[in-house]
């Protein structure tokens, strides 16, 4: 260990297992790497879209379960929880628009759990925009190619943000 | 320019992620780099049971892990002192790159942060930055964990200023998220010399 001259703060050089394996020889190639884990996720992708439909039927349960006369409290919470899976996995999974109008619903719940108005309608239309990303049509493409879809989502988006409660 | 290449072989990965699809996702890609050895777990005690139970080379742990978040478990691995994990590689996955968010990662202790969603490429360059970036160790009052000492802001708050420290401008803390490139920025030691 090699000891600095600090009084305050003891700073020394640490090698770990992990380094020391993975600065073997004898790895893949990163090119090569990169093409097998692509060739991975390609693996299961089929099961995207059942994965998809389950997400977002729960993401629509939770949405519905706020417009009942007594909503849940941790109704934002669940809606949240569902749309943030949805924006982890779209890009990865090859549909970077799905990553965007999730992305853009996450903002507007927690604009809303941060204080601003519910505007359920907004909500509502961020719902539908995934369900349309969804279709095949639709799943390839990214959010510069739906130019009206992308800038009415940043709309609402900035309504809800811009409204107190 | 030639990309450096890792050797996942033989390793023992440990992702702990709430979501088991983005947890097969992760898993997936490294099986395509060539790992051996995937676990996954869903919350912190998961990878606390695990850590104690098994030799782990590296964790994976989502921002967002219950009940107390990644970062959170981050620090608690780095500060329990008589922890034998208590220096292993953390990368944070995490679709928060706000560089409050970023900065309060690598304040708790972690080696780096990916943002999410992740690519395979991206996973694989930040596993190489951690295993190819020499990078010590600073054990202070207030912080363990990899030297936080970056270029663009010079000495971290809460350890003090060392030997060698240079006051620089420091970034605004509100703001947009980061592109994974600044991400790395914040992440890049200045006492290389190389950046």
């Amino acid at each position: 260990m090699a000891e600095s001259g600090d009084r305050e703060a003891r700073v020394f050089s640490v090698e770990t297992r992990f380094q020391k394996l993975a600065r073997r020889p004898g790895g893949v190639p990163r090119d090569q790497a990169i093409e097998k884990a692509a060739a991975k996720i390609e693996e299961i992708k089929p099961g995207f879209d059942d994965w998809l439909i389950k997400e977002l039927k729960t993401l629509a349960d939770a949405i519905d379960s706020a417009k009942t006369e007594n909503p849940p409290e941790d109704w934002i919470e669940r809606a949240n929880t569902q749309s943030r899976q949805v924006r982890d996995a779209g890009t990865t999974m090859g549909s970077e628009l799905l990553t965007f109008i999730a992305n853009s619903l996450c903002e507007v719940l927690d604009a809303i759990a941060a204080g601003a108005e519910c505007n359920m309608e907004s909500i509502a239309c961020h719902l539908d925009a995934l369900y349309l990303a969804r279709q095949r049509r639709f799943r390839n493409l990214t959010p510069e190619q739906v130019p009206e879809l992308t800038s009415g989502l940043r709309r609402l988006a900035e309504v809800v943000h811009t409204s107190p409660n | 320019m030639t990309r450096p290449t890792i050797n996942l072989r033989d390793l023992v990965v440990l992702i702990a992620d709430p979501s088991p699809y983005l947890s097969m996702i992760a898993h997936s890609i490294l099986r395509g780099f060539g790992t051996s050895k995937v676990l996954e777990v869903r919350n912190a005690m998961g990878v606390v049971q695990t850590l104690s139970g098994q030799k782990i080379d590296i964790l994976l742990v989502d921002a967002r892990l219950p009940p107390q978040g990644g970062l959170s478990l981050t620090r608690a691995i780095r500060r329990k002192v008589d922890n034998e994990n208590r220096m292993i590689p953390i990368l944070i996955m995490s679709s928060d790159t706000r560089e409050t968010t970023v900065k309060q990662a690598r304040d708790a202790g972690a080696n780096m942060v990916i943002a999410k969603p992740m690519s395979p490429a991206s996973l694989y360059d930040r596993l190489a930055w951690i295993a190819l970036t020499p990078r010590q160790f600073v054990d202070a009052p207030t912080y363990f964990g990899p030297d936080r000492r970056f270029k663009i802001e010079g000495f971290p708050g809460g350890v003090g200023r060392r030997k060698g420290d240079h006051l620089l401008d420091v970034a605004e803390e509100a703001g947009p998220a980061l592109a994974q490139d600044d991400i790395d920025n914040l992440f890049s030691a200045a006492r290389l010399g190389k950046d």
